[in-house]
């Protein structure tokens, strides 16, 4: 019987709610908000990060993207019932309202709305993040990968080839379509080696050696950069990363005293 | 003085006390440190070993830390333990003298133990710092204004990026807690002073020791490693490096002394009646930024001190081929990182937090989902802190576990903007500049809110880590966030701080240059981060060249912005219209004390009986204090001789016995 009352009194209140005008009128200021969010999300964001040259890069656009758009709603929330307040509800003139806001303290159903889709769509990105991570780690985790050893020091890269000879280069050569395996340390402080376009960073770590994996699935010259400030040549660090055709390669390869796996 | 007091019928032949402190103030102090480090570098360059390749850092530790001991010698830090063990502790004139009772300005330039002193002390060194790391900021991007500029060097465009950082890390930690949590909070609780007077002082004079230690480091090669301070990389750096650690070590003292004072005086010190649901909201996020940062800076603290025993006798903590490891410092440093940007961020929105009811004519929406949300981003802050290190190599296994702290924190951060649009919701919109803040922290929060959630994810981060994308995210976050709050609480504060208004006029062209600007640099920064750019480079690709000129451009106008700025508060300060006591008709204590505040803030201790934000409920809501029948306890300095600066204030017969 109360509780009938109570769900009564809920609608009730609710259906008072939508009726308002600033209600109606803040909900319309959202969804424009919306609407050119989600168009801005799923263009810019991408766009700005040029073309990507494999599937790890191509999965990180579509998260920035796909993280865009997820935001884009509650952003204009924010920024509606903001823009909206200094519109319809603001006071002119330079001294003090003379009277005040309604007193509304708290609204529990509000409170408990937010919380819990605030709560969905962080756990909705987790999982999105959790999986992609798992494709993004296992790029290259196949036998017959190739194996390139990096090497940072201050301020080069180089590249060594142990199943092609052990051959040297201080310019990244790739075939396409290869799973390929970096073994990355450090000769003297830490590094970090980026391939930009391919989307993969790891730190050259003096010591150790640590991995990342990607399969490069277009042919072009892209950006090898250090991430981790290195110290005075730091923003010099840079070298080119050639994805090449397996014939290519295997000419490079040749050209440059090694042999073929 | 003696003419008021003869006015006021107390007795001549008073007794000044202050003894020996009489004598000690800056000048002392700054001679003290000087004296003392000089003997401290000419002993450490006699007996040290110099052949030893270590021997100029080992040389300028000693030095920078005889300074520091000498200038808390000349502050006078040390008078009052050393009485106490002698057991001559300080009389009653004493602690006045100490509390800076009838001084005018020299007060400010003592060891003084008045919280209003403190936090002005605090305010100006939160500028003296601001203006130095905003200065290293255009130096900055007048490098980074074309592809290939030769403005500085990489050496100095290293060091520069460096001591930007740091300094503006001290400036930010310290701007919210600093001179409001020191100036305002005791005075919203209902309280006197601090629980530990004598401690505010030290922790003040500590900071004021470590920036000349910090500043110096420019003089002494810089600090070339950005300000993490990576190791190995630190381990090569010149003795500028020194000058950072000693700076931090110094400052992380001053932080725990700072945050263990003001923990216990809003832990006992709340006035009769003030219950925590009648506590207002900022006390709750300075608690919470001076709490967190309590075992926050111990960790940076100790990366520091591992580093300064590597560095002096080889002590091979970080060095990999000496059985260290790299990671140990950027474990170490980030568990004192993370935390800390909460430290900076949680009190500059909660301070807009606690004005926005004031500005929206509103009670503060959700009270207790505001203190959930700032317990909630507390507690997870301190388990977030390897999202940083996703691409070191350093257990990659725990990636996955760091993406779900790190993600989860966006629900208490969300309850904030909740509690804040909900607050708004309606109200009667009065916009002042700290109501501006409050909107341009809603409109730069949520960018950096949301770019931080990019970078949470483990692959999106394989890709911007590093790049100038995070440098964007959090300048929207410390910046567009925490300096937008903390200059939004100035505003809102200084009248009573100063007893003097700040131009409104001069406030808008200030809050839109900066807000203008602010938002024209770090959008550009974030274009050419996602495409490509590292952060901390001195020279880079063509292809950023758009981006970049147009940052340099807009940071050129926040320059401008915050000169003009700094005009409003000077010129303010100086002749602004003398302020109302309750200006903007706030409800918290801080409104209910007259300007100018009296040494002792309240003649009678309030009672606290409702929270401070019954907007709109004239008829239900009692207000939130009244004054006892019976006094609770009578304040010192009314006692028999009235404080001079409370002589304005007509005296009330019988309330202060």
């Amino acid at each position: 019987m109360t509780i009938t009352t109570s769900m009564d009194d809920a609608s009730n209140r609710a259906r008072r709610f939508v009726r308002r005008r600033d209600v109606r009128q803040v909900f319309l200021l959202w969804l424009a908000l919306t609407v050119v969010l989600v168009v801005f999300g799923a263009t810019v964001p991408a766009r700005l990060m040029g073309a990507g040259a494999s599937p790890s890069m191509h999965a990180i656009k579509n998260t920035m993207t796909l993280f865009s758009i997820a935001a884009a709603p509650v952003a204009a929330v924010v920024w509606a019932i903001a823009l909206y307040s200094l519109i319809a509800w603001r006071h002119r003139g330079n001294t003090q309202p003379e009277s005040d806001g309604p007193p509304l303290r708290t609204n529990k159903p509000a409170a408990v709305l937010w919380i819990l889709l605030s709560s969905v769509l962080c756990v909705f990105l987790l999982i999105w993040g959790l999986a992609e991570m798992g494709s993004v780690d296992a790029a290259g985790a196949t036998s017959d990968a190739m194996v390139v050893d990096v090497t940072g020091q201050q301020w080069v890269w180089t590249f060594s080839y142990p199943q092609e000879g052990n051959i040297e280069s201080d310019q990244l050569y790739l075939p396409v379509d290869k799973p390929v395996v970096f073994h990355v340390t450090s000769k003297d402080v830490i590094h970090s080696f980026w391939v930009v376009q391919l989307g993969i960073k790891v730190d050259a770590n003096p010591g150790e050696t640590t991995t990342t994996s990607v399969v490069p699935d277009r042919i072009g010259v892209y950006d090898v950069r250090c991430a981790e400030l290195c110290g005075l040549l730091h923003a010099d660090m840079e070298t080119n990363a050639h994805v090449v055709s397996a014939d290519d390669f295997n000419k490079w390869v040749a050209d440059n005293g090694g042999q073929s796996s | 003085m003696s003419e008021a007091m003869v006015k006021l019928g107390a007795s001549p032949e008073v007794d000044h006390g202050g003894g020996w402190m009489r004598r000690l103030n800056l000048g002392t102090a700054i001679a003290g440190g000087v004296i003392l480090g000089a003997i401290g570098w000419f002993f450490a360059h006699h007996f040290t070993d110099s052949t030893d390749p270590r021997v100029s850092d080992q040389v300028t530790l000693i030095t920078l830390a005889c300074w520091a001991i000498g200038f808390m010698v000349g502050i006078g830090a040390f008078n009052g333990p050393i009485r106490w063990l002698t057991g001559r502790d300080q009389t009653h004139a004493d602690e006045m003298f100490l509390a800076g009772k009838d001084q005018g300005v020299s007060r400010y330039f003592r060891f003084t133990t008045d919280h209003k002193v403190v936090g002005i002390q605090y305010l100006v060194a939160t500028m003296l710092l601001l203006g130095c790391g905003g200065t290293l900021a255009m130096m900055i991007r007048t490098q980074l204004i074309t592809p290939h500029s030769t403005f500085l060097g990489p050496q100095t465009y290293n060091s520069i990026v460096g001591l930007h950082g740091i300094i503006m890390i001290i400036a930010t930690i310290i701007m919210v807690t600093g001179p409001f949590g020191n100036f305002i909070l005791p005075i919203m609780i209902g309280a006197r002073d601090m629980a530990f007077p004598r401690l505010n002082a030290l922790s003040f004079w500590l900071l004021a020791a470590a920036i000349p230690v910090l500043l110096s480091a420019g003089f002494m090669g810089g600090i070339p490693t950005g300000w993490s301070g990576y190791a190995p990389l630190a381990d090569q750096a010149p003795p500028g490096m020194d000058g950072y650690l000693m700076a931090i070590i110094i400052f992380a003292i001053s932080s725990a002394v700072a945050g263990a004072n003001i923990t216990t005086t809003v832990l006992t010190m709340r006035a009769r009646g003030m219950t925590w649901n009648r506590t207002p909201i900022f006390i709750y996020g300075t608690v919470a930024s001076v709490g967190l940062a309590l075992p926050a800076l111990p960790m940076f603290m100790s990366a520091q001190v591992l580093l300064a025993v590597d560095r002096t006798v080889s002590g091979k903590f970080y060095d990999a081929a000496g059985g260290g490891s790299p990671w140990l410092y950027q474990n170490l440093f980030w568990l004192f990182g993370h935390p800390e940007v909460y430290v900076i961020l949680v009190p500059a929105v909660i301070a807009l937090m606690e004005l926005t009811p004031v500005f929206a004519r509103k009670p503060l929406y959700n009270f207790n989902a505001a203190v959930l949300g700032i317990v909630g981003i507390v507690g997870l802050s301190v388990m977030v802190w390897a999202h940083h290190m996703y691409a070191s190599g350093w257990a990659p296994d725990l990636n996955g576990p760091f993406m779900l702290t790190t993600e989860m924190i966006s629900v208490p951060t969300g309850v904030l903007f909740l509690v804040v649009i909900g607050t708004i919701w309606r109200g009667k919109i009065w916009t002042t500049i700290p109501m501006m803040a409050t909107y341009a922290m809603l409109w730069n929060f949520i960018i950096g809110g949301v770019t931080g959630i990019y970078l949470s994810d483990v692959p999106a981060d394989y890709d911007l880590h590093g790049s100038m994308f995070v440098t964007a995210h959090f300048h929207y976050t410390l910046m567009g966030a925490g300096l937008t709050g903390a200059i939004g609480a100035l505003f809102y504060w200084f009248p009573k701080m100063t007893g003097r208004m700040l131009s409104h006029k001069l406030g808008l062209v200030s809050f839109w240059m900066v807000q203008i600007g602010f938002n024209v640099v770090f959008l550009g920064m974030f274009a050419v981060g996602l495409a490509g750019q590292p952060r901390r480079v001195f020279t880079y690709d063509h292809m950023f060249a758009v981006g970049n000129f147009v940052s340099s451009i807009g940071a050129y106008v926040i320059g401008l912005g915050m000169l003009v700025l700094l005009y409003t508060v000077i010129s303010g300060w100086r002749r602004g219209p003398i302020a109302p006591s309750n200006p903007w008709g706030g409800k918290t204590l801080e409104w209910a004390v007259p300007n100018p505040i009296p040494l002792e803030n309240f003649e009678v201790l309030p009672v606290v009986i409702s929270d401070a934000y019954g907007y709109g409920e004239g008829d239900v809501s009692p207000g939130h204090w009244v004054e006892p029948a019976e006094p609770l306890e009578p304040a010192h300095a009314g006692a028999g001789a009235p404080d001079v600066e409370t002589s304005t204030v007509p005296l009330q017969e019988g309330r202060a016995e």
